[in-house]
């Protein structure tokens, strides 16, 4: 019996027939897992992308809490980063008292976060009013100052002379130069 | 002998057949390279991608911990301003408390304020004045209240009155 398909069409169909094997080899072995992969990273970087999101998003939440405490406490943190000064001390409250002196600076205590100097002061004063009027003006100082026992008032003539203790306040600058670094900033 | 006139036919290897069968092939073969390159070079950029948005990821972690704990500093300052400040109030209160304490006919000329106590000293023109006008008040402040007098040479007495606050409630203060 002869065949009607030609030698050329023979050649043609096993042609078309390698492309075809060829075709689903390289589909199988090397496109789909590929494609599995992409798969597999797209929704790797989505989650990333989706938690760099909320990262951010917190980030500009804390941002702006530091900023509003920063700027709200903007006194509180420059009288903790200033060194004390006792002659700007004493120029700055002499008006309260008759006499102002105030000793060398002393350190007393130091933690991770503050140290704490101790200043002997001795003082005259016309009446306890001035002294009232004093301890309000050390709220308002330039540095965290707390009046410590013990104070002693003797009476001198028409004059009071007190004296007393002030505890300074300040930044451990050994262990803590965050608050400092971010006022540069 | 019959001649043709006509020219022979060139004959190609490259037959209609074949030439459409070539481009069928070229055309999936592009294809299936096409798809392949694509995705090698998705997937390089998404892992470019992600490492990338790692390490500002990490970045950002690192700046939020940072500011938390500055945060936290700020707060140590308020708190332990707010607390140096109220001291200095409280002070500035208990001395006012203890000049309007002491009554016009005693005199006082020295007073000392100790941490846990308070000592007087001062001029009263007797001991009832002294006991009902100024002892009374400390007493109701102070726990343990000593007073000695010795006479002057008008007839007044000096005194000295030593008063203390007991521990635990200091303690509990702080």
């Amino acid at each position: 019996m002869k065949s009607n398909i030609s030698r050329q069409h023979i050649y043609l169909i096993s042609a078309s027939l390698v492309l075809f094997i060829f075709v689903l080899i390289f589909s199988f072995i090397v496109l789909i897992p590929e494609g599995k992969e992409y798969r597999i990273k797209r929704v790797d970087l989505k989650k990333v992308s989706k938690e760099l999101r909320e990262y951010k998003s917190f980030y500009e939440d804390t941002h702006n809490t530091y900023k509003d405490l920063q700027s709200k406490n903007r006194r509180i943190i420059t009288a903790f980063d200033g060194v004390f000064n006792p002659y700007r001390f004493e120029k700055q409250h002499k008006q309260y008292f008759s006499a102002l002196s105030v000793s060398e600076l002393k350190l007393s205590s130091s933690d991770k976060d503050f140290a704490i100097y101790e200043v002997n002061t001795t003082s005259e004063i016309n009446s306890p009013t001035s002294f009232y009027d004093f301890l309000d003006a050390v709220n308002k100082s330039d540095w965290i100052i707390g009046i410590n026992f013990p104070i002693n008032f003797k009476r001198d003539g028409e004059l009071i002379k007190s004296s007393f203790t002030m505890k300074v306040y300040c930044n451990n600058k050994e262990t803590n130069t965050s608050a400092s670094e971010s006022e540069a900033k | 002998m019959k001649l043709s006139y006509i020219a022979a036919r060139k004959k190609s290897a490259f037959t209609q057949e074949l030439q459409l069968l070539l481009s069928f092939f070229t055309i999936t073969l592009l294809m299936l390279f096409l798809t392949y390159a694509f995705l090698l070079f998705k997937n390089y950029t998404f892992v470019h991608d992600k490492n990338a948005k790692l390490m500002e990821k990490s970045d950002v972690i690192a700046s939020i911990d940072k500011m938390k704990v500055q945060i936290e500093f700020i707060e140590k300052q308020k708190a332990l301003s707010e607390k140096v400040y109220t001291k200095n109030t409280v002070l500035k209160d208990s001395i006012g408390n203890l000049f309007d304490l002491v009554p016009m006919r005693i005199t006082l000329s020295r007073a000392e304020l100790l941490h846990n106590g308070l000592i007087l000293y001062g001029i009263t023109p007797n001991k009832d004045v002294y006991n009902f006008m100024l002892e009374a008040p400390l007493r109701s402040i102070f726990h343990r209240t000593y007073s000695s007098f010795y006479p002057t040479q008008n007839g007044w007495l000096r005194f000295v009155s030593t008063n203390y606050i007991d521990n635990e409630e200091l303690l509990d203060e702080e």
